[in-house]
């Protein structure tokens, strides 16, 4: 326990005054003898949009499970609102994910309860919230993504776009302060993407932090504050996206966009 | 040929002994209800043992994992027999009365202590068979529902409950009904330590006038409840397959349907 609270409390004093909401340093896993991070440092500033490229394999959806300690990192650290996070253990790595809101690329919603109750569960067992406020705040959220009339149907009732958003809402009602998106439209038919990247972009714009995993160079051009382009389980180059997207300064960062954009 | 009819299909002899046969089939029901649901909670106890994360739990993984070997493995005629006769000897003088009275010899609720033996045996064998049922189950649960339930701040306990249990249960219900209609036919095994139940009540009609009515009269009782049962299962099945195949590929004008991922492009976002 003492260690814990001095490491907690030197990291408090170590990110004062530099407002990053999330800070990576040196950040290393490894599946058996595959190094998939080799190194990654990053900071997100609070109400910025981060959107993550680069090829397959280039450890960006490792990156964003590392960070909600899906992965644990098997070397550096990882600070969430001043807290090294990294270190924590059980109950408390409960805690900190309820303040992250993940969104996945194969949606996971709960097959055996409707949207509604996919969006109110969180909040009611976990919280222990009032059923009827999770109720009022669900068919709220579901709502904002536009799904107000589909509250009680069951996810197998959903195309992909409509459960990508019950997704974002599922994840919205816990009031994280940090939203993941890995890839969340990789598995979506094409006509079904801009239902998403929509609700997203209004996320955005209400000024939620975001880190978003992604293979669309449209939205993030438009919608990132920075963006980070990774190769081989490092940060190759990182700025807002007139620079990245538009003037890499890297040969890797230009081969990659000039494959993705190409076509 | 009227020798054959008479052994085996003498409505007399039923007649003159269907209170004693109903009597035992009551108890055959009541020992296959009772030690069924019991099963049934046991073997998802020891499932959700076997599936805690951690080095931490390993020692209860490890334990949980040789129950099952060892009592998947022997006769349940043999747990029987050294259930009754450990429990009754140690509650007896000549055991060292290690175990109390009420433990060792129960007569709960009114029934007579073979049927309470027979519960706890039937639980102890069929509980490990069901825990692997509903692993198979908790192992079909896609791994993304953990991950979803773990990230939006839900313990591993609570994920399970609420998430992966309850899917696992409906993957797993006509496997479960199976098992139960072997563990009703096993509970004839009883007999064993004399309780009268259908199978014991037809072996001494049997044995006091040489013929076999009263056994066949049991048969039919069992096939009443299996045999709808079996049909049950087998209704369950096809509804899942339905429900699966639908879910498997696109068909045309299907909205449900997920594609396979679409190469990386700049296009759809715009």
């Amino acid at each position: 326990m003492t260690t814990e609270d001095h490491t907690r409390n030197a990291n408090t004093a170590a990110t004062a005054g530099d407002g990053a909401l999330l800070r990576l340093e040196d950040v290393h896993k490894r599946f058996g003898r595959l190094e998939v991070l080799r190194g990654v440092n990053l900071q997100v500033p609070r109400g910025t949009v981060t959107c993550v490229i680069g090829p397959s394999g280039s450890g960006k959806s490792t990156l964003l499970r590392c960070v909600n300690l899906l992965e644990p990192p098997n070397r550096g650290r990882i600070i969430f609102e001043g807290e090294e996070i990294t270190t924590a253990k059980g109950n408390d790595i409960d805690r900190v994910r309820r303040r992250l809101g993940m969104v996945f690329q194969s949606f996971n919603l709960f097959p055996h309860k409707t949207a509604l109750e996919n969006v109110t569960m969180a909040p009611a067992k976990v919280l222990g919230r009032d059923p009827e406020e999770c109720r009022a705040k669900g068919e709220a959220l579901l709502a904002r993504v536009g799904l107000a009339d589909k509250l009680d149907e069951y996810p197998d009732r959903l195309s992909g776009g409509q459960q990508q958003r019950v997704a974002i809402a599922r994840a919205l009602a816990m009031d994280p302060h940090l939203m993941l998106f890995d890839e969340v439209t990789s598995a979506l038919d094409p006509e079904l993407v801009k239902e998403v990247l929509d609700v997203m972009r209004e996320l955005a714009a209400e000024g939620m932090t975001m880190v978003v995993v992604t293979h669309e160079m449209n939205f993030a051009r438009e919608v990132a504050d920075e963006v980070v382009f990774m190769d081989g389980g490092v940060v190759v180059e990182q700025g807002p996206p007139r620079e990245v997207l538009d003037n890499p300064s890297h040969e890797r960062t230009k081969r990659f966009l000039g494959l993705v954009l190409e076509h | 040929m009227d020798f054959i009819l008479d052994y085996y299909f003498d409505g007399g002899v039923v007649s003159e002994n269907i209170d004693t046969l109903l009597k035992g089939f009551w108890f055959t029901l009541k020992l296959a209800v009772l030690s069924g649901v019991l099963s049934l909670l046991w073997g998802l106890v020891l499932a959700v043992l076997r599936q805690l994360p951690g080095k931490l739990f390993l020692p209860i993984r490890i334990l949980v994992i040789a129950y099952i070997d060892v009592f998947r493995g022997i006769p349940m005629l043999l747990v029987l027999l050294l259930v009754s006769g450990g429990l009754s000897t140690l509650s007896a003088p000549i055991g060292g009365e290690v175990l109390p009275r009420w433990l060792g010899v129960p007569e709960w609720l009114g029934q007579p202590s073979p049927f309470w033996y027979g519960v706890i045996s039937i639980t102890i064998t069929y509980g490990a068979y069901m825990a692997e049922v509903y692993r198979a189950g908790i192992e079909a649960v896609p791994r993304g529902q953990m991950e979803a339930a773990r990230s939006l701040g839900m313990s591993h306990g609570m994920a399970m409950r609420h998430v992966i249990v309850p899917q696992a249960v409906r993957k797993v219900i006509p496997p479960l009904l199976n098992d139960f209609i072997a563990l009703m036919k096993d509970t004839s095994l009883v007999s064993f330590l004399g309780l009268a139940e259908v199978v014991q009540v037809g072996f001494d009609i049997q044995t006091a006038e040489f013929n076999g009515s009263g056994l066949v009269f049991g048969a039919l009782l069992f096939l009443v409840v299996t045999i709808p049962l079996a049909r049950l299962v087998d209704w369950l099945i096809r509804r899942e397959q339905r429900r699966t195949q639908r879910g498997a590929g696109p068909e045309p004008d299907d909205e449900d349907a997920i594609p396979p991922a679409p190469p990386a492009t700049g296009m759809a976002g715009a």
